[in-house]
């Protein structure tokens, strides 16, 4: 690579790293689908509100629509977890790996997920592996 | 004397007090009784099942048509103006405006709305709320498919007081119990004038108040003795000394019995006023209040689709006796009975469209719930029907067998079929269609039809393989020539290939492609069948299995139900989720009693489960399910899996596509041979169906530690893009084939290709 291939290729990810300090709320858009987004408000409203069952039950509505979102089943991995139910956590989690093979952020907040919940079932080990391919980001 | 005077009469009084201590006790226990029955008559009431409620949100694929359809089975009204009453809608060009109906559930209430819906190009374009705001999602009530019923099928629409018309009161009072708001339970007035006609031999009078009635319903006999009278009056002042009137009239209400629909027992008016007009009680008019109380005499001998003139004759009195009592006027008396009866020719189906789903409501259901308390206790059951893809995978089924019997010169009627569709991902059961005829009863072929699945069990084999990334990857080649299966305490087995030709070697891809069963067999004995069946039990199937090496060919009896739950794990990615047929179950009041929450559980990695689904796409690109093509676009990528037990006896087809799985077998019940493969028979309806049904294509998620790479199948080594036969193929990272083929990288072609490659700078 010569050096204003380099230089380049600085510039780009400095400006690529300087939108996302200057932007630091703006995920990807979940969905493109006006139900999916309303009723992914409607969980994280009940999320907050600590009502986790029913929160589980507007994402389950949305997977009907969007069956193959990775956002919608972590979510659900995320209220499984809030609900003590590392098993499904765990599960939900992987489900949402196995969708999202492409996003990093995305599988590594599935992975801190995993972590969490095997931590949770007494497994020191596993969860030890998974918050490393958290912070790995693989 | 004295003393024999009270010697005398002590045993009198002990007779006494011993006679009232027992009629005591007698009084106790009918009071105990009659506020049980009571109590429990009042809640008695069938578990109600509803099909999943339709979400609607713009950009949907859904059409005109099948909104209106869905609005028909939820008994909207179709009106001309602008809809303003609950449950009507209007139709206007590619626009329909509806008036949606509340609906609670489980989790929350639903407000009625109204709502604009703009369709274009069979989708959603647009909705709007009244304000002309536009609107992401909206929920319309779900259809309601069926009841679970109690033993001796009583039916009934519970309905309060407060929604029954007065003139269905005044009549039943006019007519029944002229006394009722004074008396205390019994009408001695009402009696003795009912003794002294009968006695007078002027004519048999009841002379039952209506809480006489009811109680005589507490007794399954309808036993005419003293006794039984006596109890009943005791009975009848005890339930008015502990309830209202209007506890006793509600219940009375409900409780009567008004009619028969073949095993279903009609009870009450408020299923009464459906059965016979297709109306909420709310909604009855003056006449048919009078028809259904006139009926209460007889049921049967007043039966107005039977014996319409008895019946007119009949509820004209009860008019009269309305005029008599001073509820009507003598003006409207005449045009009240110059209206003709009205009464529909069909009642609503009350017996389930969908028996073959209930079933399987039912026995889910029957997992947390005792029997007793689902045929009493109200429920609500939310489920995972839908309608329109049962509707299509009845019509495919149907005709489809229909078609295959003339092509094949079939004797009608001869071949029977079965189908289930669910969702890939959360496994929700959308249809279950039981045999040809979909409204028959009996015998559910899609849970209970055990039949070989043939080659349906290949994804299972060649899974296994895929697993071990170190000895099998798509392109290792098998050995396809004969063998010899010896088993102990068996007959030597030959298995053969459908063409029986025999090709040296061929790649593992490609024999699960065409189903080849020789390399499967030897690869199968490689793995080990016990491996192969322990990955089909992972999957999803419960019951034990024999194993022989015939299973690997699928010799093992299976139902649609366990080989749908199989498939939905292979396109769940490896995922297994119990199939599931409610969503929730909830009290009469509204409470959350039961979810049915989304279950995942990893039981195998995802890039062997990719490899698979490949071939399996495959299979219907260019391989023994190729004719699908005919019915559904190949840009689809739809997988899936022809299966064909022995002689042709059953035909199988499992396949999925992006939204939807299904599976369907075509057979015969006395098990002879159909003459059909899984391609020629099951596929075709399985494809007919599908194409109702608008497929989203099967897009899948590559696995990180999965690559491509391009190899020359003959011998299974690395190729290059170019050359010759070449296919690109995934492998497990770490299994591609290091060795190269002639025109592979490294080889002398692949130079000189390099050199010009490199030259025209590509």
């Amino acid at each position: 690579m010569n050096t204003r291939c380099l230089i380049l290729f600085l510039a780009v990810v400095l400006l690529l790293s300087g939108c996302e300090v200057m932007l630091p709320g703006i995920a990807p858009r979940a969905s493109q689908n006006a139900g999916v987004l309303a009723l992914l408000n409607q969980a994280e409203q009940e999320i907050s509100a600590g009502r986790f069952q029913a929160a589980g039950t507007s994402l389950e509505r949305a997977l009907r629509i969007e069956p193959r979102n990775p956002v919608l089943w972590q979510k659900l991995a995320q209220i499984r977890l809030e609900q003590v139910e590392y098993r499904q956590a765990e599960n939900l989690a992987a489900k949402s790996n196995a969708l999202a093979p492409d996003s990093r952020r995305l599988r590594a907040e599935n992975w801190r997920i995993i972590g969490q919940a095997r931590q949770g079932l007494g497994d020191r080990d596993g969860a030890q592996a998974a918050f490393e391919k958290a912070r790995s980001g693989k | 004397m004295f003393k024999r005077l009270k010697l005398r009469k002590k045993p009198i009084l002990i007779l006494a007090l011993a006679g009232v201590t027992i009629l005591a006790l007698f009084i106790i226990h009918l009071d105990f009784t009659v506020r049980a029955r009571f109590e429990g008559k009042r809640f008695r009431l069938p578990a109600k099942v509803y099909a999943r409620a339709l979400e609607l949100y713009p950009e949907q694929r859904l059409s005109q048509a099948d909104l209106t359809k869905e609005l028909e089975l939820l008994h909207y009204r179709e009106v001309s103006h602008a809809p303003q009453e609950q449950g009507t809608f209007r139709s206007n060009g590619n626009t329909l405006e509806i008036m949606s109906r509340p609906f609670v559930f489980a989790d929350g209430s639903q407000e009625p709305m109204w709502l604009r819906v703009d369709f274009a190009g069979g989708r959603v374009k647009r909705m709007t709320s009244e304000s002309g705001d536009s609107l992401p999602l909206v929920r319309l009530d779900p259809p309601l498919i069926g009841g679970i019923y109690p033993g001796n099928y009583e039916d009934r629409v519970l309905v309060r007081l407060s929604e029954v018309p007065e003139t269905v009161i005044h009549a039943l009072i006019s007519v029944e119990d002229r006394r009722f708001y004074s008396h205390h339970g019994i009408d001695p007035r009402g009696l003795t004038r009912a003794i002294f006609k009968t006695v007078s031999g002027e004519s048999v009078q009841g002379g039952s108040t209506l809480t006489q009635q009811l109680v005589k319903n507490f007794f399954l006999t309808p036993e005419r003795t003293l006794r039984r009278k006596f109890t009943e009056m005791i009975m009848a002042l005890l339930l008015e000394s502990h309830y209202s009137k209007e506890e006793i009239l509600e219940t009375y209400l409900n409780e009567v019995y008004l009619g028969q629909d073949g095993n279903r027992a009609v009870h009450g008016f408020g299923l009464a006023a459906s059965f016979f007009f297709n109306k909420s009680l709310s909604q009855l008019g003056l006449s048919e209040a009078a028809l259904l109380v006139g009926m209460l005499k007889g049921p049967t001998y007043f039966n107005p689709r039977s014996h319409p003139q008895r019946a007119l004759t009949r509820r004209n009195l009860v008019l009269e006796r309305m005029v008599a009592e001073g509820f009507l006027d003598e003006a409207k008396l005449d045009s009240a009975k110059a209206e003709p009866l009205d009464v529909i020719d069909k009642p609503p189906g009350g017996t389930s469209p969908y028996p073959a789903f209930l079933t399987l409501v039912y026995r889910q259901l029957k997992r947390d719930y005792r029997d007793e308390d689902l045929r009493s206790e109200g429920l609500r059951i939310f489920s995972t029907l839908d309608p329109m893809v049962q509707a299509k995978a009845e019509k495919a089924l149907s005709r489809g067998l229909e078609r295959l019997e003339k092509l094949r010169r079939l004797p009608p009627g001869s071949l029977q079929g079965a189908l289930i569709a669910t969702t890939p991902q959360s496994a929700e059961v959308q249809a279950v269609v039981g045999g040809r005829d979909p409204q028959f009863e009996g015998f559910n072929r899609a849970l209970d039809a055990r039949r070989p699945i043939g080659s349906l069990i290949k994804p299972m084999v060649y899974l296994t393989a895929l697993q071990q990334p170190d000895s099998y990857t798509l392109a290792t080649l098998l050995e396809d020539s004969p063998l010899v299966v010896e088993q102990s305490g068996a007959a030597d087995w030959t298995p053969q290939n459908y063409d029986k030709q025999y090709r040296g070697r061929v790649p593992l891809r490609e024999a699960l492609v065409h189903s080849y069963n020789v390399p499967t067999v030897n690869l199968g004995m490689s793995l080990g069948v016990s491996n192969v069946m322990v990955n089909l039990r992972q999957f999803g199937v419960e019951q034990e299995l024999p194993e022989f090496a015939s299973s690997l060919l699928g010799a093992n009896a299976l139902s649609p139900l366990e080989v749908t739950q199989v498939y939905q794990t292979i396109a769940g990615g490896g995922f297994f989720t119990p199939l599931r047929a409610i969503q929730a179950v909830l009290t009469p009041e509204g409470e959350a009693l039961q979810r049915y929450p989304l279950n995942v559980e990893q039981v195998a990695a995802p890039a062997p489960l990719y490899l698979l689904t490949r071939a399996l796409q495959d299979v219907v690109h260019e391989g023994t399910a190729e004719a699908l093509n005919r019915y559904l676009s190949p840009e689809l990528d739809i997988a899936g899996k022809t299966g064909t037990s022995d002689e042709f006896r059953d035909s199988w087809f499992a396949g999925y596509t992006g939204d939807r799985l299904a599976v369907v077998w075509v057979g015969r019940d006395d098990n002879g041979s159909t003459n059909l493969t899984g391609a020629s028979g099951a596929l075709t309806i399985w494809g007919e169906m599908m194409a109702g049904l608008h497929p989203e294509p099967l897009i899948l998620s590559q696995p990180e530690n999965v690559e491509q790479a391009w190899i020359d199948p003959t011998s299974g080594l690395l190729s290059a893009r170019g050359c010759r036969e070449a296919v690109e193929l995934p492998f497990i990272e770490g299994s591609v084939p290091t060795e190269s083929a002639p025109c592979g990288p490294g080889s002398l072609s692949s130079s000189v290709k390099g050199f010009f490659e490199r030259l025209f700078g590509q």
